[in-house]
């Protein structure tokens, strides 16, 4: 087991770095510009300068300039083309065990190829070396969360373009808000949907099972922000029960008052994912109930409750813990629809807001924490299935 | 019924001769496709959410058609006009700057099914692509691409899709459409790859092989239209999630932007009257709910419907 966890740490590294590359040079490559937004008729062009020079934009994405982008991703795009038509062609006149090697072969011949077009290109364009470029700053940097500036504060993630704050401390701060409403819903939709799904498993096809299943397909239909709308509506606009939306009311930090703020919005996620995991729960509780050790502890007498909640119900309840794993990243960053709906604090609507504002630090750490999140959550569903289910062995 | 027991043998005497002739099956055989149509017509959910989604495409097509430009015009003598049945061209009303909210509505199905349609084409002809040389070629192809779904499947996609959307083109439905795309075709993939594995090796491609098609003939003649059924049915329910994705985009104000219209935009407006007109965010919003419902109960039909395992009953 702790061989596998390792392989799959260890393989998660080169995702990681993939995500990296992507998100960073999607990023950068965008058309438009973080300064943008300071560009009035008044601004001087020696502002925006300065402005680009303080953000760094001024900087070549990579260690070397190239005298034009778009020649050098053409030829990249290029080799990579005639690479892929190599290796299908070649690949087919291969057979058997050699192909694995000439595979293996042919993507450090890519791999040789790219260096190659890019030397090529530097050649042609005369660009000069400049160290390090923005992208391997960032990604040194990132990799070093711990270190710290002159003023105490955790700068490795970079500092927000919005408002100069060092990312990790805008991010650290949200996680909180976040976790207090996901956790509250994901433990509520545990407590009810699990029962549910038991409910309409155990009396299959009866009017409560067929009114579950409408209601379920309803509640799964039902986009997550119109749901939040309606909600509002009702119960904040019609009946005055619940705030329209934010966290606390002014200057009060009761829990009180934090539960009267929070309930319109886990209420929306809870119905939500109640529709979603009441589907899943019967659907596996009725795989259970169909199998043969089943009738067996039936035939031998057993009675019906402990057939349904000690023979049935811990095997149907194997596929749930591993939805449980992969709903790990949605618990950080899932809810940034519902969060930007009733105003929450959370992480997900800072995301949201990041990128409207083109806060490049932000976003990338944001991308960069999801799909750190998204894999850790993919592994933590594996170990616990393998815990779970002594069949499965790794 | 009768017919259909061909093999087996009257034992009696008496009734041989007569019934070796009574017992030819006379049933005209069914294609796989007859007998899918069978099954889905045999699916009562599956049927309504058939005619629920041609009722949808079929407004969503004519009344923009029919009206042109209409969904857009103001006329402020009609303003807040409540909604009537008497009245056929206008029987949700007005809305607060005299927009003929019916029209409207219909101009904004016919925008998010549009999206909602093309993202599914653009994650069906590039999961196909993918899954097929994934899955024909194997070997280190096969592992290539695998790693790079991986990759993709690795990234928080509803946010990458924001961003996406966010910097290349805030209210371009082209931009929403290649988003959801490009973040979305790796389900495809990795189904048609797991077909494509498990069909290399069937005995009609060893067949088509040995006669000596070349790889582009089998996989495109042979093994493509085997592989295809899990993929209508992803494709199917693929459509509910991209209108639903693509209103949150325009709902958060990177989709589709007024003086376009689309549910998430609808939306958005409907807000500012929550307490002057609160009936604005149903309309779209249970527009949506029925878009989902359709296609997933198609969906759902579809699935069991080219299951050739599943039997036709009568």
């Amino acid at each position: 087991m702790a061989s596998y966890v390792f392989r799959r740490i260890i393989q998660s590294i080169p995702l990681l770095f993939g995500i990296a590359i992507v998100c960073f040079f999607l990023v950068s490559l965008a058309p438009g510009s973080p300064i943008d937004r300071f560009r009035t008729a008044r601004t001087s062009p020696e502002t925006i300068r300065n402005l680009i020079h303080l953000y760094g934009l001024d900087q070549p994405l990579l260690p070397i300039e190239f005298g034009s982008w778009l020649a050098f991703g053409l030829t990249l795009v290029g080799a990579v083309v005639v690479a892929g038509v190599g290796i299908v062609i070649v690949g087919r006149s291969v057979s058997g065990r050699r192909r694995r090697a000439v595979g293996l072969g042919l993507i450090a011949l890519v791999v040789l190829g790219a260096v190659g077009v890019v030397a090529l290109n530097w050649a042609a364009w005369g660009g000069e070396v400049t160290w390090p470029g923005r992208f391997i700053a960032w990604i040194t940097n990132f990799l070093q969360p711990w270190q710290v500036d002159g003023n105490g504060n955790l700068f490795a993630w970079g500092y927000s373009f919005a408002d100069g704050q060092p990312v990790i401390e805008k991010i650290v701060e949200r996680v909180p808000n976040t976790l207090i409403l996901m956790g509250t819903s994901l433990a509520l939709t545990v407590v009810i949907a699990i029962p549910i799904g038991i409910l309409g498993a155990v009396r299959q096809y009866s009017l409560l099972d067929k009114l579950i299943t409408v209601l379920a397909t309803i509640g799964y239909a039902m986009p997550t922000f119109w749901l939040g709308l309606v909600l509002k509506f009702v119960f904040a606009i019609k009946l005055d029960l619940f705030p329209l939306f934010g966290m606390h009311a002014y200057g009060d930090t009761s829990i009180t008052d934090l539960l009267y703020h929070m309930a319109l919005p886990v209420l929306t996620l809870t119905i939500v994912s109640v529709a979603g995991w009441s589907r899943y729960m019967r659907s596996s509780m009725l795989e259970v109930l169909h199998q043969d050790y089943v009738r067996t502890a039936k035939a031998k007498g057993l009675p019906r409750s402990r057939v349904i909640y000690k023979h049935a119900l811990r095997n149907a309840l194997i596929p749930i813990v591993t939805l449980l794993g992969l709903t790990i990243p949605s618990l950080l960053i899932g809810a940034a629809v519902t969060e930007f709906v009733f105003a929450w604090p959370g992480l997900g609507g800072m995301g949201v807001t990041a990128v409207i504002e083109r806060d490049y630090p932000l976003v990338l750490a944001f991308v960069m924490t999801g799909g750190a999140m998204v894999i850790l959550g993919n592994l933590i569903a594996d170990v616990l299935y393998a815990f779970v289910d002594p069949r499965i062995k790794y | 019924m009768e017919n259909t027991q061909l093999g087996q043998i009257p034992t009696t005497a008496a009734g041989r001769g007569q019934a070796a002739i009574d017992e030819v099956d006379l049933t005209p055989v069914r294609t796989y496709w007859q007998l899918a149509r069978q099954r889905f017509m045999q699916h009562r959910l599956a049927v309504v959410g058939l005619v629920i989604m041609a009722t949808l495409v079929t407004a969503a097509i004519v009344i923009p058609v029919l009206t042109g430009n209409l969904f857009g015009k103001t006329s402020l003598s009609l303003a807040n006009h409540p909604p009537s049945l008497l009245n056929p061209f206008a029987p949700l009303g007005y809305d607060s700057i005299g927009i003929n909210i019916f029209l409207r509505l219909a101009k904004a199905l016919q925008t998010s099914l549009f999206v909602g349609f093309s993202a599914v084409s653009i994650i069906v002809v590039v999961g196909i692509t993918v899954g097929a040389l994934a899955g024909y070629f194997g070997g280190a192809i096969d592992n290539l691409l695998m790693r790079f779904v991986d990759l993709v499947l690795s990234l928080p996609s509803f946010f990458i899709i924001v961003m996406m959307v966010a910097l290349f083109g805030t209210g371009n439905a082209i931009v929403v459409i290649v988003a959801i795309g490009v973040v979305g075709w790796t389900t495809a993939a990795r189904l048609v790859r797991g077909e494509f594995l498990s069909l290399r090796e069937a005995d009609f491609v060893q067949a088509a092989r040995a006669l000596g098609a070349g790889d582009g003939r089998i996989v495109v003649r042979h093994m493509l239209p085997a592989a295809l059924a899990p993929v209508i049915v992803a494709a199917t329910l693929g459509i509910a999630d991209s209108v639903v994705v693509e209103a949150t985009l325009s709902f958060l104000g990177f989709g589709i932007q007024p003086p376009e219209a689309s549910l998430g935009n609808m939306l958005t407006n409907a807000q500012e009257f929550f307490y002057r007109n609160p009936m604005l965010i149903m309309y779209p919003g249970i527009t949506l709910v029925l878009v989902v419902l359709a296609a997933s109960f198609l969906g759902d039909g579809l699935r069991d419907a080219l299951d050739p395992r599943q039997r036709v009953k009568g």
